[in-house]
C-alpha cells in the first residue's frame, strides 16, 4: 500500500515560491498526472516527493510513513527525467544495474533475473548491450524506464519522460506507459506540460498554477466542469473562449447577442445550478466560457429557437478534421470550430448558435466558476460513476 | 563548408600572422634550431664551437649520474602527476558537492596556482621549513622527523609535495569546469539508487570527464618535467647528494654553471624526445580509453 499524502507542501526559493501550500492524496496504485504551464512548480513538486529538494515547509507521507527529511534512497521512489539522465558510458544492461549493484541490496541473481523481466516488458533485449549514444530517444527512455522498474520501487515519479521525443513516437509511448501501469500498477505521479498528455494518461489530473492546485479531478470532469478560469483555458486546445458579459434575470448580454442561461430545475444540485440560483439572476459582471466546438454554424435549420450570434471571421484555419475560425463577436475575439471544408472566408460574417447545455460562467475578478449549465456537476455520484464507465 | 576563406588575398592574411610568427620563429623555433645544433658541439664561454659529432651523446650514455637523474625525473613525473589528478580531482568532488561558498573554496583552492613559481617555492619554504615551517610541528607531531635539507627521500617528497600544491589550481579549474558540466540528472538518479558519493565519483564523473583528464595529465607531465625547476632551485638545489636532481636543473646546471653549453644542449635535447615518447604514449591510451560525448 502506498499512498502518498501532501500536507500544505511548501518550497521557495528565496523569493520565489515554487510550490505554495499543496495538500494532495495519492491514491495506491493511481496514476496521477501533474500539469500546468512551465515555471509554475511541478518539477519541483516532483522533487520534493522524491527527497531531491529539501521541503520549506509541510508534510509528506508514503504509505503512512512520514519521509518529510528522509534521504532519497530510503524513500524507495524511482525518477524517470525528460533528458534520460542514462549514463552515457554504460551500457544499457549496465545503466539498469549499476544503482542496484551499487546500494548492495540485491543479490547477482536477483538482478540478473530483474533485468531479463524488466528487459521483456519493455521490449528491450536488443538494447542492453548498447550504450545511450547507440540509441535513439524512444529507446533511450525505454531503458530509463526499465531501470526505474527493475528496482520495484513504491512510487514512479515521471518529469515530462515524453518531452523530449517527436510526436509520432510520444503518442506510441504514451500508450506504453499505460500500458505498463496497468500491468505494475504502481503509484504513479506524472508530470506534463502537455494537456493532451494529462487527459489521456491521468486517472486523476492535478491542474497546477503558480505553485498552487487550480483543481484535481479526472480527465473529462476537468473539461467539463473547470473549476476556474485558468483550468477552463488551459485544459482544452483549442482554448476555451471567454467572453465578458453582463448577468440580467438568468440571460447572459453582450454587446452582440444576449443569451438565455438554462434552468438546472432537474439538477439534483439546485443550490449551484439553474435560474433559481440567485448567482444568474442577479446582475453582475462575469465571463462567459464556451469552447470552440460548442458552437456551431447556423446555416442549417436545425436549431430550435435558439438566439443566433454574428460572427465575423478574421482568419480561416483549416485543421484536416475540423476548420478553426477566429472571428471577432462584436468586439470580443472567438474561436469557433466548424465542420472541415465548409466554405467560409475571411472577411465574412457567420451566424452561429451554441450548445446550450455547454455554457460556463466565471466570476469577473476571481476567475472561480459559479454555473456550468451542463446538468450534471462533478460532486454528484451519478456523474462519477458515468465518467468511470 | 568546410574550409573557411574569411580573407580574399593571402596577403592579407599572411600579413595578420606575422608577429605571431615572428615570435615564434626568434623565441621558439630558432633556440631550439640552435639547441639541436648545438648538441653536437663543444661548446662553452671563450672557445670557437668545435664540432664533435656524436660525441656528447655517448657521453651521457655512459654518465651513470645522468641515468639516475633521468629515472628520478620519471619517478617524479609520475608522482606529481597521479598527486595533481588524484587530489585536484577529490578537492573538485568536494567543492562539487557543497551547495553554498563553492566560489569562496575555489579561490583558496586556485590561488597557490596564481603565484609565480618562485614566489610559491618561497611560500611552500614557510609551509614545510624543517624548522620554522607551519606545518613541520604537527608533521613531528605524527612522530616523523623532518629532516629534507640532509634527508634525501624526505627532499624529493618535499618538491613533489610543492610541485603538486601549485599545479592543484589549474587542475581544478578544468575538473570543475568538467563536473559541473555531467547532468545534475545523473547526480540524482545515483542519489535515488543509493549510490554512495566515492562511487558516484569514480563510476559516474570519472568516466565522463576522461577527455579533460587526459587534457590534464598531458599537461601535467609537461609541468613536472619543465615547470618544476623553481621548485628545486629554491628548495633543494638538486640536493642533497641529488636527491632531487631531476633532469631540468640537472641541465640548468651543466649549461649555467658548468658552462658546457654543448653537453647541457644534448641534455635538453634528450629530455624533449623523453617528454615527446612519454605524450605519444599518453595520446595512444587517451584514444583508447577516453569517451568522449555522445
Ligand atoms: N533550484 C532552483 N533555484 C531557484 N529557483 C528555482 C529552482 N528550481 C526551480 N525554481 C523556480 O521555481 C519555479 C518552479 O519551477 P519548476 O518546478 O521547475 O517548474 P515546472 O517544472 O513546472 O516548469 C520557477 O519559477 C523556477 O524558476
Ligand atoms: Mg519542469
Amino acid at each position: 500500500m502506498t499512498t502518498v499524502t501532501l500536507q500544505n507542501l511548501q518550497k521557495s526559493f528565496g523569493d520565489v515560491v515554487a510550490v505554495n501550500s499543496i495538500d494532495l492524496e495519492i491514491e495506491d496504485g493511481e496514476f496521477l498526472v501533474v500539469v500546468g504551464p512551465s515555471g509554475c512548480g511541478k518539477s519541483t513538486t516532483l522533487r520534493l516527493l522524491a527527497g531531491l529538494e529539501p521541503t520549506t515547509d509541510g508534510r509528506i507521507e508514503m504509505g503512512n510513513r512520514d519521509v518529510t527529511g528522509v534521504e532519497p534512497k530510503n524513500r524507495n521512489v524511482a525518477m524517470v527525467f525528460q533528458n534520460y539522465a542514462l549514463y552515457p558510458h554504460m551500457t544499457g544492461r549496465r545503466n539498469i544495474t549499476f544503482g542496484m549493484k551499487s546500494s548492495g541490496d540485491f543479490s547477482d541473481a536477483e538482478i540478473e533475473s530483474r533485468v531479463e523481466d524488466a528487459a521483456e516488458t519493455l521490449d528491450i533485449e536488443d538494447l542492453l548491450d548498447r550504450k545511450p549514444e547507440a540509441m535513439s530517444g524512444g529507446e533511450r527512455q525505454r531503458v530509463a524506464l526499465g531501470r526505474a522498474i527493475v528496482r520495484d520501487p513504491d512510487v514512479f515519479l515521471m518529469d515530462e519522460p515524453l518531452s523530449n521525443l517527436d510526436a509520432k513516437l510520444r503518442i506510441q509511448m504514451r500508450a506504453e506507459l499505460a500500458r505498463l501501469h496497468s500491468a505494475l500498477e504502481t503509484t504513479t505521479v506524472y508530470v506534463t506540460h502537455d494537456q493532451t498528455e494529462a487527459m489521456t494518461l491521468g486517472e486523476r489530473v492535478v491542474v497546477m498554477n503558480d505553485g498552487q492546485i487550480m483543481q484535481v479531478d479526472e480527465p473529462q470532469v476537468l473539461y467539463d466542469f473547470p473549476a476556474n478560469r485558468f483550468v477552463a483555458e488551459f485544459i482544452g486546445d483549442p482554448a476555451m473562449n471567454m467572453i465578458p458579459v453582463d448577468i440580467e434575470n438568468g440571460h447572459a448580454v453582450h454587446d452582440a447577442f444576449t443569451l438565455p442561461l438554462p434552468s438546472g430545475d432537474d439538477s439534483p444540485s439546485t443550490e449551484r445550478n439553474g435560474a433559481g440560483d440567485t448567482r444568474i439572476s442577479d446582475a453582475r459582471h462575469a465571463i462567459l466560457g464556451i469552447r470552440p466546438e460548442d458552437f456551431r454554424l447556423s446555416d442549417v435549420q436545425t436549431d430550435d429557437g435558439l438566439p443566433t450570434i454574428d460572427a465575423e471571421v478574421n482568419v480561416r484555419e483549416p485543421l484536416g478534421d475540423s476548420l478553426l475560425l477566429h472571428c471577432s463577436i462584436g468586439a470580443t475575439a472567438c474561436n469557433i470550430q466548424a465542420e472541415p471544408r465548409t466554405e467560409v472566408h475571411a472577411g465574412d460574417t457567420v451566424s452561429v448558435t451554441y450548445d446550450p447545455a455547454r455554457l460556463h460562467l466565471f466570476e469577473d475578478k476571481t476567475g472561480e466558476a459559479f454555473y456550468h449549465s451542463g446538468l450534471h456537476l462533478p460532486s454528484d455520484e451519478q456523474v462519477v460513476s458515468q465518467v468511470s464507465k | 563548408m568546410s574550409t573557411r576563406e574569411i580573407f580574399d588575398s593571402r596577403i592579407e592574411s599572411g600579413l595578420l600572422l606575422l608577429p605571431t610568427l615572428l615570435v615564434s620563429i626568434v623565441f621558439l623555433y630558432y633556440p631550439t634550431a640552435l639547441a639541436v645544433r648545438t648538441s653536437f658541439f663543444d661548446s662553452s664561454f671563450g672557445q670557437v664551437d668545435e664540432f664533435v659529432g656524436m660525441e656528447n651523446y655517448v657521453t651521457l650514455l655512459a654518465d651513470s649520474g645522468y641515468h639516475s637523474s633521468l629515472l628520478l625525473s620519471i619517478l617524479f613525473a609520475a608522482v606529481v602527476v597521479a598527486g595533481v589528478i588524484s587530489v585536484s580531482l577529490y578537492l573538485t568532488f568536494l567543492i562539487h558537492e557543497v551547495d553554498t561558498g563553492q566560489g569562496l573554496y575555489l579561490i583558496s583552492v586556485i590561488w597557490p596556482y596564481a603565484l609565480p613559481p618562485a614566489v610559491g617555492a618561497l611560500v611552500f619554504l614557510f609551509i614545510a621549513h624543517p624548522t620554522l615551517g607551519v606545518l613541520t610541528g604537527p608533521v613531528e607531531a605524527l612522530g616523523i622527523d623532518v629532516d629534507w635539507f640532509n634527508n634525501g627521500p624526505q627532499a624529493f617528497v618535499v618538491v613533489a609535495l610543492a610541485a603538486i600544491w601549485k599545479q592543484i589550481g589549474y587542475n581544478v579549474i578544468f575538473m570543475i569546469a568538467a563536473m559541473n558540466n555531467i547532468p545534475d540528472t545523473l547526480t540524482e538518479t545515483a542519489e535515488l539508487d543509493g549510490v554512495s558519493g566515492i562511487r558516484r565519483l569514480l563510476s559516474v564523473y570519472v568516466p565522463i570527464m576522461t577527455p579533460t583528464l587526459f587534457f590534464l595529465v598531458i599537461i601535467n607531465t609537461i609541468y613536472a618535467f619543465f615547470g618544476t625547476f623553481a621548485f628545486v632551485d629554491l628548495l633543494t638545489s638538486g640536493g642533497p647528494s641529488n636527491a632531487t636532481n631531476i633532469l631540468i636543473f640537472d641541465l640548468y646546471q651543466e649549461g649555467f654553471s658548468f658552462f658546457n653549453f654543448g653537453v647541457a644542449s644534448t641534455k635538453s635535447v634528450v629530455l624533449f624526445l623523453v617528454v615527446g615518447v612519454l605524450m605519444l604514449v599518453q595520446f595512444r591510451v587517451t584514444e583508447e580509453y577516453s569517451y568522449y560525448g555522445g
